[in-house]
């Protein structure tokens, strides 16, 4: 027969050793999910990096290449009206003093501005023709609002990569957490059944159930 | 001698025999946990390991991608920046002395003789500084890239600019991340695989304490054991 204190030792070995089992199993799952957590956190946080890395780089691209286009139609449209002013003050400093000469020059050189003028239109709108390959026509055709497109959805990239940045943080702090309860646990194991070993499986549980909270908080 | 006594005793007797059958039966469970526990673990090792070197190629394409951005924006630049601020430029000059000498030399006839010369002389000079420019300017030096009501056709030259650089204009940035896009996913269905196999191991570990059920746990472990594999080697062979 056995004795009623030999049997309550067998009971309490029996649950020390119960718990130990599905908290080492509960450690399991959990690392695993952490694991997975971590990883999508990880490469979401990464990508939205990159996508707004990327973006920014577009950006400065199409402000710099869309800026020297539309510079540049300015600066030739300053080009035929100097020419025109040029005309006018040749024209009227020929009338001022009797030459003809540069009244005559005068005149075809105000004629020559406005051909300019026309001629410099029609190349500016040649700019982004559609012999241009779809990624340099988008630099040089961008728009404001457009750029201004971008500017939002580079901001949301980088909103992005900082959430997933912060879940990824909090994914780390659960395999902390669970690495502790993993220690906890192997000590507990090697002390068993006393005062000692219960208080290293109640501390290990409690660890597991902070890497578990921890885990559903990197999720939402 | 006492120890043959006993050895004979307990070998004699039925209870005795039954419960060391009982004992050797209980160690083959526990060599089973074992066994299972440690394929759990290296299944778990091996996919952890493969789903952390398919999510650094995703890295690594994610970074290219990046890398492959700013080479190509900054090729761009630079044929725009040829074109608008080196060569346009120059053309625009020679354009503007080509259609003033044009017009100068279309104002002289009629004209006395003084303003007939002064209108020959400035033409003249206007020519003579087209000239001189012309060679300055692949856009006004070429006439494939003249537009028949004056000017330049500014596309059309800047296409030809970028296409003598062919392996700059064929850079896909897009293409680059799109493939770190798929990596990414497979890594991550990778790792969907590790749950089945801490499932493995929590039923594992629980065959240890539950004796009773120690097969039926054991039984489970393997089939979550097999289903982790599974997705493992599906996730490899198809994503």
């Amino acid at each position: 027969m056995i004795a009623p204190d030999a049997a309550a030792d067998l009971r309490a070995e029996r649950r020390f050793d119960l718990l130990a089992a599905i908290l080492i199993g509960a450690i399991a799952i959990l690392a695993a999910v952490l694991a997975v957590i971590q990883i999508d956190t990880g490469q979401a946080s990464t990508h939205a990096q990159v996508e707004a890395a990327r973006l920014s780089a577009d950006l400065s691209a199409r402000v710099e290449v869309n800026s020297t286009v539309q510079n540049q139609a300015i600066v030739d449209e300053q080009e035929a009206l100097t020419l025109s002013m040029q005309a006018t003050s040749r024209q009227m400093a020929g009338l001022q003093y009797g030459d003809d000469g540069a009244t005559a020059i005068g005149r075809a050189e105000n004629q020559a501005a406005a051909d300019l003028g026309a001629a410099l239109t029609a190349t500016a709108a040649t700019s982004g023709g559609a012999t241009l390959d779809p990624y340099t026509a988008g630099l040089v055709n961008a728009t404001t609002p457009q750029l201004w497109a971008e500017v939002t959805e580079q901001n949301r990239q980088v909103d992005l990569a900082n959430d997933a940045g912060a879940r990824n943080s909090r994914s780390i702090l659960g395999l902390s957490f669970l690495a502790l309860a993993g220690v906890l646990t192997g000590l507990a194991a090697v002390l068993r059944e006393g005062r000692a070993g219960w208080i290293a499986l109640l501390a290990a549980v409690a660890m597991a159930g902070a890497a578990g909270l921890v885990a559903v908080l990197a999720v939402i | 001698m006492p120890g043959e006594l006993f050895e004979r005793t307990t070998i004699e007797t039925p209870a005795v025999a039954v419960s060391e059958m009982q004992e050797t039966s209980h160690d083959r469970g526990q060599g089973g946990v074992a066994i299972l526990l440690a394929v759990a673990a290296v299944v778990a090792a091996i996919v952890g390991a493969r789903a952390s070197m398919v999510s650094s190629d995703a890295n690594d394409s994610w970074q290219s991608s990046l890398r492959t951005e700013v080479k190509r924006s900054a090729a761009a630049m630079n044929d725009v920046q040829e074109l608008y601020q080196t060569d346009l430029p120059t053309a625009t000059e020679i354009l503007r002395a080509q259609i003033l000498a044009a017009e100068l030399q279309a104002a002289e006839p009629g004209q006395s003789p003084t303003v007939h010369q002064a209108l020959e002389v400035e033409a003249g000079v206007q020519s003579q500084l087209a000239l001189a420019l012309s060679p300055g300017s692949d856009l006004a030096g070429n006439s494939t890239y003249a537009l028949p009501s004056g000017g330049y056709d500014l596309g059309k030259r800047l296409s030809d600019i970028r296409s003598q650089n062919a392996q700059l204009l064929a850079l896909d940035p897009d293409g680059l991340q799109a493939t770190g896009d798929s990596l990414a996913q497979k890594a991550l269905l990778l790792t969907y695989a590790l749950i089945p196999t801490g499932l493995c191991a929590l039923l594992g570990v629980l065959a240890q304490p539950l004796r009773r059920r120690r097969n039926a746990l054991l039984g489970s472990g393997v089939v979550a054991l097999a289903v982790g594999v599974v997705m493992a080697i599906g996730v490899e062979v198809l994503a």
